[in-house]
């Protein structure tokens, strides 16, 4: 099984509210995707991201989420002003089930993401993609 | 988002004016940061009661614990608060790591539901609290996702804080880290094991949060 990797540009975040980022997110990671935001969330979409990840836990196939917000400082007047009226702290995120990304830690210059391989069982495989297309 | 910014506007002005007698905090911070301990210390020295158990099992807080009026005597005169103690905040919840501590599968799993309920009721109280204590522990790296969470969404609430750099008597300690990582703002180093620097944290919370 190889790992996907999604890789989300702002303009289709800045197209969704809150819940539905938020949505979007989860449902891919329980897919074992991998997901890069260009536009990280606000501090407090990261709790709502939490709060659902709990909603979502259980106690056979998901176990949670590792991410991270790599901090994306703004020098310009202008792009502090907006951020702080908006609330948003932008910065690349990277967000992935627990289950597969095992760390992902700040070095001083890079960030360093370990994901590992998972063999899915079939019966699993089978599950999810009935999952997937809405059939019980 | 206009009204998300009112809002925190309108809550940092009324905060200028209006000083509570008792302040509502709550303990924050990531799983095992040692919140109930530090709860426990607080409650024992100045009420004579315990407000939970402690373990080095993760999640051993898995409901909000309050503890109401505690009056302590500083310098300055008395603080009056209601102490919160919350969940560790996690972003991750497996049953098969609480296996690890010998917990048979059926117990790990309902710890692990009662894991997840205690989180989520840890961040519906955000927005009830008037001021926060970030526990964190100073012998682990605080530069965690789960940390900048927490403060982050302080600040975009408006809602004041101190860290507290938690554990200074375990020779691993490094508090310093945790000053250098949030340099913005208040950190105080502390033990709640053994009450090292406790007269320091109550005078920092009457000066900064009350």
């Amino acid at each position: 099984m190889g790992i996907q990797v999604d890789f989300i540009s702002s303009e289709s975040l800045r197209s969704k509210g809150s819940v539905e980022k938020i949505n979007m997110i989860l449902e891919k990671i329980k897919n074992n995707v991998i997901v890069v935001l260009e536009d990280g969330l606000t501090p407090v979409e990261e709790t709502e991201l939490i709060e659902a990840t709990m909603r979502e836990i259980d106690t056979e196939d998901f176990h949670g989420i590792e991410f991270y917000r790599m901090d994306h400082k703004t020098t310009r007047l202008r792009d502090k002003i907006a951020d702080y009226i908006s609330g948003r702290k932008s910065g690349l995120t990277i967000v992935g089930s627990a289950r597969i990304v095992e760390a992902i830690r700040k070095e001083p210059d890079y960030i360093s993401m370990l994901a590992k391989l998972e063999e899915e069982s079939s019966e699993k495989k089978k599950k999810r993609k009935s999952k997937k297309k809405g059939v019980k | 988002m206009f009204d998300g910014f009112g809002k925190r506007f309108w809550k940092k002005l009324l905060r200028l004016f209006k000083r509570k007698k008792i302040i509502q905090l709550g303990f924050y911070g990531p799983v095992n940061a040692g919140k109930t301990t530090l709860a426990n210390r607080i409650s024992l020295d100045w009420l004579g009661t315990e407000v939970g158990t402690v373990s080095e099992i993760p999640h051993e807080t898995r409901h909000v614990q309050k503890v109401e009026n505690v009056r302590v005597a500083t310098d300055n005169g008395e603080l009056r608060m209601n102490i919160i103690d919350m969940p560790g905040i996690a972003t991750q919840v497996d049953f098969k790591s609480f296996q690890e501590y010998g917990m048979s599968e059926e117990d790990a799993k309902e710890r692990a539901k009662e894991a997840t309920k205690g989180v989520i009721e840890a961040i519906k109280w955000l927005d009830d609290v008037d001021a926060v204590l970030i526990v964190m522990d100073s012998t682990e790296d605080p530069y965690t996702q789960v940390n900048v969470t927490i403060i982050g969404n302080l600040e975009a609430r408006g809602i004041p804080a101190i860290i507290v750099a938690n554990k200074i008597d375990d020779e691993r300690a490094s508090p310093s880290s945790i000053e250098n990582a949030f340099p913005q703002h208040v950190v105080i180093p502390i033990s709640a094991r053994t009450g090292e620097n406790l007269d320091k944290l109550y005078q920092a919370i009457q000066e900064h949060l009350t």
